[in-house]
């Protein structure tokens, strides 16, 4: 469960001053759903799943994330989320295993559990026969895989995407869209960000639309085809940001 | 902050580090092999300069031979120097350096000497000032010709029937006290200490560079930071990372100076025997205790400048003129009349390096390394507190 209120970023800018990156956002995201944050770029989605992650400190407002509140609790709720985006890079010169394993350790599991969970997930993602191989000499899918292996070794309730498929091809997109439904049917909550339309149409449960920092419409997707009396994604998003 | 997290962001970042090539070739090969290249190069010069030297015997012309026949015959046994045929043009030849002196006996010379003693007689040298060979040869000219001038003066002592002993007044003798220790201390303590501290330096200097600035080229710094590890176990770790390849860089590039040293010590001394090498154990220790402190604050002030690099270009163009901040003080201690006192000891890079000066000349200020110890420790503590809270400030995290 994820529960955001009056959430507020502001940076400061020697050119161009006070900027409200995120401005008083609102939501919440509800175990076993997908809620899709769609945005342009620039529009505060990764500010916003940064905070939720603890990566950044709010300014104001409040979110909570597992029950744990992002800036009394940060540690704690790092521990029970798990975050990819396309920004969270592998350590090239550690093999996949010793990077999974790293990860692992630093959320205090004790080794023999350790092991075994690698050995479940290896399997799982079918990611055997690459184990001992460097990160920096796998090809992008297989460093993908050892990404979502590692978001998944502490096996989190809350599963946190900052634009997950974004310079992918289309191979690679797919193991990670089928990764983010597998995460749904295990009842995680799931929150994700997005500039592809398609992408919400396909996943999300729940969409809130960003503009400039501020949530601008919110609901399921029959919701906002009612309300603003369109079918296509696209259509909708250019009428509220249009508004 | 936890212990366990801590050791485990310390390991993988040990490994990570052992498996970088440049960090091998830059913290463990490029220490050891200096120092012994170095030495062999110079080695090996001097041995092709001082063999050539000996080889070829200097030239003295002596002019009016006739004049002196038994000094001629004394200066003709010395096998420093040769003589050649004299010819007019000696001062051209000295000039061109194809002759390196000239003796000139004025006429009837050592007649008069026997037979008008109370008379002044002078005796020419010519020379070429400033020119070594031209100076060498002129040293050994001079004590030849003295030698024949005592004998001289023996012989109207002895014919005035006086005893030999009025010829000195008294006897003049110079003696070393100072131990070897500290002969060698003084040339030693005056390289070493500004040697080890430039090393603490640099070798802190590239996994400062890799383990921050690195991160954030190439994008794991977020996968870090959504890590669980709080942020202050996340510095503590790279910290004692950098501190390790501080002091082992340091330790193996001085066990490789002083093991070229020692064997270059045995080479040289066929050239020159006066050369001793001294030190102690003990002064060792000390001044690695003095350099631990020192090497901790190098490694947490380059880890909080070197993160607010994005890119380890821009890092190193940062940590770059550091190392002439410090070079200063390094060099401000080899000045003469620099001494350490209570005040000086709390400068910092000046305080390890002057009293490791002293330490190697087998001083030990216990009262002024005590301040020492402790200053540094304190600006370590200082730089480390820094390097946390640069960790914390986003605006140093997500620089764009």
């Amino acid at each position: 469960m994820i529960e955001a209120q009056g959430l507020t970023k502001i940076f400061k800018d020697k050119k161009r001053g006070e900027i409200r990156a995120v401005d008083g956002v609102n939501f919440k995201a509800q175990p076993g759903q997908i809620y899709g944050l769609l945005g342009a770029n620039g529009a505060g989605k990764t500010t916003t799943l940064r905070m939720l992650a603890t990566i950044l400190r709010p300014s104001s407002g409040t979110a909570k994330v597992a029950g744990f509140d992002v800036a009394d609790d940060p540690e704690k709720v790092r521990a029970h989320v798990g975050f990819l985006s396309t920004a969270t890079a592998l350590y090239g010169r550690l093999t996949a295993r010793e990077f999974v394993e790293y990860f692992g350790r630093l959320h205090g599991m004790d080794e023999t559990a350790l092991a075994k969970r690698i050995d479940e997930i290896f399997a799982r993602l079918d990611m055997n026969e690459f184990r001992d191989r460097r990160c920096d000499k796998l090809s992008t899918g297989m460093k993908q895989k050892v990404s979502i292996a590692r978001t998944l070794v502490h096996d989190p309730p809350v599963m946190i995407f900052d634009e997950p498929t974004i310079g992918l091809d289309v191979m690679t997109a797919r193991v990670i869209v089928q990764f983010i439904r597998e995460c749904r049917a295990q009842g995680k909550t799931v929150i994700l960000s997005t500039h592809v339309m398609s992408e919400v149409e396909k996943l999300c449960d729940t969409v809130g639309i960003i503009h400039n920092g501020k949530l601008l419409a919110e609901g399921t997707l029959p919701q906002l085809r009612e309300r603003y009396a369109e079918q296509d994604m696209e259509e909708i998003f250019v009428k509220v940001v249009g508004e | 902050m936890s212990a366990r997290t801590i050791g485990v962001v310390y390991r993988k970042e040990l490994m990570d580090m052992l498996r970088d090539r440049r960090t091998i070739v830059s913290s463990i090969l490029v220490p050891i092999l200096t120092f012994p290249v170095l030495m062999l190069a110079i080695g090996t010069l001097a041995t092709i300069v001082v063999r050539k030297a000996t080889r070829e015997s200097p030239t003295v012309m002596l002019l009016g031979e006739a004049n002196a026949p038994s000094l001629v015959r004394l200066l003709r046994k010395d096998t420093k120097f040769e003589i050649v045929p004299a010819a007019g043009d000696y001062v051209q030849r000295i000039n061109d350096k194809k002759l390196r002196a000239a003796v000139e006996f004025p006429s009837a010379f050592e007649e008069r000497l026997r037979t008008n003693p109370s008379e002044p007689q002078t005796l020419n040298i010519y020379h070429y000032e400033g020119e070594l060979r031209s100076q060498s040869v002129l040293r050994n000219l001079e004590e030849a010709i003295e030698k024949y001038s005592d004998s001289v003066v023996a012989s109207r002592v002895a014919t005035a029937k006086m005893p030999a002993s009025m010829l000195t007044a008294f006897e003049l003798k110079k003696e070393n006290v100072a131990s070897a220790e500290k002969v060698s201390g003084n040339i030693l303590g005056m390289i070493l200490p500004y040697f080890v501290i430039i090393l603490c330096l640099t070798g802190a200097m590239y996994p400062a560079m890799d383990s921050t600035a690195g991160e954030k080229e190439r994008g794991t710094i977020e996968t870090i930071l959504a890590s669980p590890a709080g942020r202050s176990d996340l510095v503590v770790g790279k910290f004692f990372l950098v501190l390790t390849f501080s002091i082992v860089t340091t330790a193996l590039s001085v066990l490789s100076f002083s093991g070229s040293v020692l064997i270059g010590a045995k080479l040289l001394a066929q050239v020159t025997k006066s050369f001793v090498l001294a030190v102690s154990a003990k002064s060792a220790a000390v001044v690695f205790l003095m350099v631990v402190p020192l090497a901790a604050t190098f490694s947490a002030a380059l880890l909080a400048i070197a993160l607010v690099a994005r890119s380890y270009r821009e890092a190193q163009s940062y940590l770059g003129p550091l190392i002439f901040i410090v070079i200063l003080p390094g060099m401000a201690a080899m000045l003469p009349g620099v001494e350490l006192n209570n005040r000086l000891a709390m400068v910092p890079v000046l305080n390890v390096s002057l009293v490791a000066k002293d330490i190697f000349a087998g001083q030990y200020h216990w009262h002024q390394i005590g301040i020492i110890f402790a200053s540094t420790c304190l600006y370590a503590a200082l730089a480390l507190f820094l390097a946390v809270r640069q960790f914390n400030r986003e605006e140093v995290l997500f620089r764009t």
